[in-house]
């Protein structure tokens, strides 16, 4: 079967205020691909990851998915048609225990095939969902924690159940938003490992700072600085390109090693 | 003194009542609804003009009342609220402001500018522990309470309930789930509209009926929402009745010190307890 692309942008541009925050950005990736996006602060990363997602509408540019234009489309259709993210800041439900959050995730994601959603909340506990949840957690492994309020976890745990939240909901592509960030050496090591395991069952993007987390992970790189796109290609090679050392590490040789 | 503590309680009971809803919104949405204090105002005017048509039947005026709020808020929410969210929250003070006052000159023109007096619908005094208490006050408490048991087991234990308890955490990871939170923004804001117009429907005998009520309450509403942490039911419940207990005690001594004690008492816990917008 020819693989078609899964998601292209055309020209996306976003101002606020009068900053250009993501300059007229043409990207696109195929189905099946593993892509990282690097960058320093600031560079855009996160509001090109909003604009994919429908969190805000594009200045100027357009959005396709599948072939079809959904600049339009609003964040959680764009979720049910298997676009799924994490983000920055682990977003989890810190109110909620944490098998509670898998049950949403888990029952959004059924309603595709049975519409008609639970009205009590105990209804939704149902024991194929809670299996689901309970390998979601297992996945992650975090299943001994599934009935602790959210609030007590650990940082880590938090971003290990906000994947196990984004993987319930069934990608087609997951997009990552600095999945290491906070954690520890050992919890990024596992969360890297989870990615490693389970990425064969989707597309996605990794947004990372650090390329030497990433590089083993994705076939391509972009590079995003001040809001454009600067580089496109497999990591190597983009790591070779002099525009991308000079931003990244500045004029002097002999600084890669901080790679 | 224990006359005072009954009225307390019957305020606590009339402010929890209308500030769930502004809790809820604030909590959810981020914003600050001036217009929620012209609901509750309606909700009164209604209850004076429906109350002939269904001969005095207190209960049944009082249903019709809150019923004919829900389209109201629907309107004010679907062409107002939606337009507000996820903007600086100036434009929400503004623009909600600006329905109040719309809002208010309607009422004008309808219903005309004085007080309009509505009698006691229960007119019954119950006397227990050597104090005599209207039992329309004692019927309002009970309410309140019934009230907060069932949106805490709304919230607890619905679908609905759930995903708003969620949004309250962090509304873009709702959205992340696939789940459309305006939807549930505006289910969140009928409830607690159509919970203030209830405020006012039973307000209305207690106090007299005219276009700026909504305004003095809303101002107190917001002191309830502040010291009971956003969003946060059990919270906004013991505020409601600790303030309502504080404007009564105040009020016994000084009068005219009564509202000013609730701000000074938000001064105070936010001192100790900054909240984040």
């Amino acid at each position: 079967m020819e693989k078609r692309n899964i998601i292209e942008t055309k020209g996306v541009t976003i101002q606020f205020n009068g900053l250009v925050a993501v300059n007229g950005v043409d990207f696109s990736m195929m189905e099946g691909e593993a892509v990282g996006i690097i960058g320093s602060n600031g560079a855009g990363k996160t509001t090109f990851f909003n604009l994919l997602t429908g969190m805000f509408p594009p200045t100027s540019g357009a959005v396709f998915y599948d072939g079809n234009d959904i600049t339009q489309v609003p964040p959680h259709k764009r979720v049910m048609m298997g676009m799924v993210r994490t983000f920055q800041l682990v977003s989890v439900f810190d109110s909620l225990t944490v098998v509670d959050n898998l049950i949403l995730s888990v029952t959004r994601s059924r309603e595709q095939q049975r519409p008609k959603g639970s009205f009590f909340f105990a209804d939704a506990r149902h024991p194929s969902v809670l299996k689901t949840c309970e390998e979601a957690l297992a996945t992650m492994g975090i299943e001994d924690k599934a009935n602790f309020m959210t609030s007590v976890l650990s940082y880590g745990d938090k971003r290990k159940l906000e994947i196990a939240v984004a993987l319930s909901l069934k990608p087609r592509i997951l997009l990552l938003d600095e999945p290491f960030a906070g954690l520890g050496d050992f919890e990024i090591e596992e969360v890297s490992s989870i990615i490693r395991r389970v990425k064969e069952n989707f597309s996605f993007i990794i947004i990372e700072h650090k390329i030497s987390r990433i590089v083993d992970l994705v076939q391509r790189l972009s590079v995003m600085h001040e809001g454009r796109l600067i580089a496109e290609g497999v990591p190597a090679e983009v790591l070779r390109n002099p525009l991308v050392r000079e931003v990244y590490w500045g004029k002097e040789e002999g600084l890669a090693c901080s790679v | 003194m224990i006359n005072t503590i009954a009225y307390g309680l019957t305020i606590g009971a009339i402010l929890f009542i209308i500030s769930i809803g502004l809790s809820l919104t604030f909590g959810t949405m981020r914003i600050v609804n001036f217009a929620h204090g012209l609901v509750y105002t309606i909700g009164a005017y209604l209850i004076v003009s429906v109350l002939p048509i269904v001969r005095n039947n207190f209960i049944l005026g009082a249903i019709i009342a809150v019923l004919a709020v829900i389209p109201i808020s629907y309107v004010i929410e679907r062409f107002v609220i939606r337009k507000l969210y996820g903007v600086s929250i100036d434009y929400a003070i503004i623009a909600t402001y600006a329905v109040a006052l719309i809002g208010i000159d309607a009422i004008k023109w309808i219903w005309g500018a004085s007080p309009i007096p509505l009698s006691d619908p229960v007119g019954i005094d119950v006397h227990f522990f050597g104090i005599t208490l209207p039992l329309y006050r004692l019927i309002i408490i009970i309410l309140a309470l019934v009230i907060f048991f069932a949106l805490s087991v709304f919230f607890k234990k619905t679908m609905v309930g759930k995903i708003v308890v969620a949004a309250l955490d962090d509304k873009d990871a709702v959205r992340s789930l696939g789940i459309s939170v305006d939807k549930y923004f505006t289910y969140v804001f009928v409830i607690g509209s159509s919970l203030a117009a209830l405020g006012g429907v039973l307000y209305a005998p207690i106090t007299s009926v005219h276009p700026y009520m909504g305004m003095m309450v809303l101002l107190v509403s917001f002191a309830v929402v502040i010291v009971g942490g956003l969003g946060n039911i059990k919270g906004t419940f013991i505020s409601a009745f600790v303030l309502g207990m504080v404007m009564a005690i105040t009020g016994r001594f000084w009068g005219p010190a009564a509202e000013t004690m609730v701000f000074v008492v938000m001064a105070i816990v936010l001192i100790f307890k900054p909240i984040e917008v």
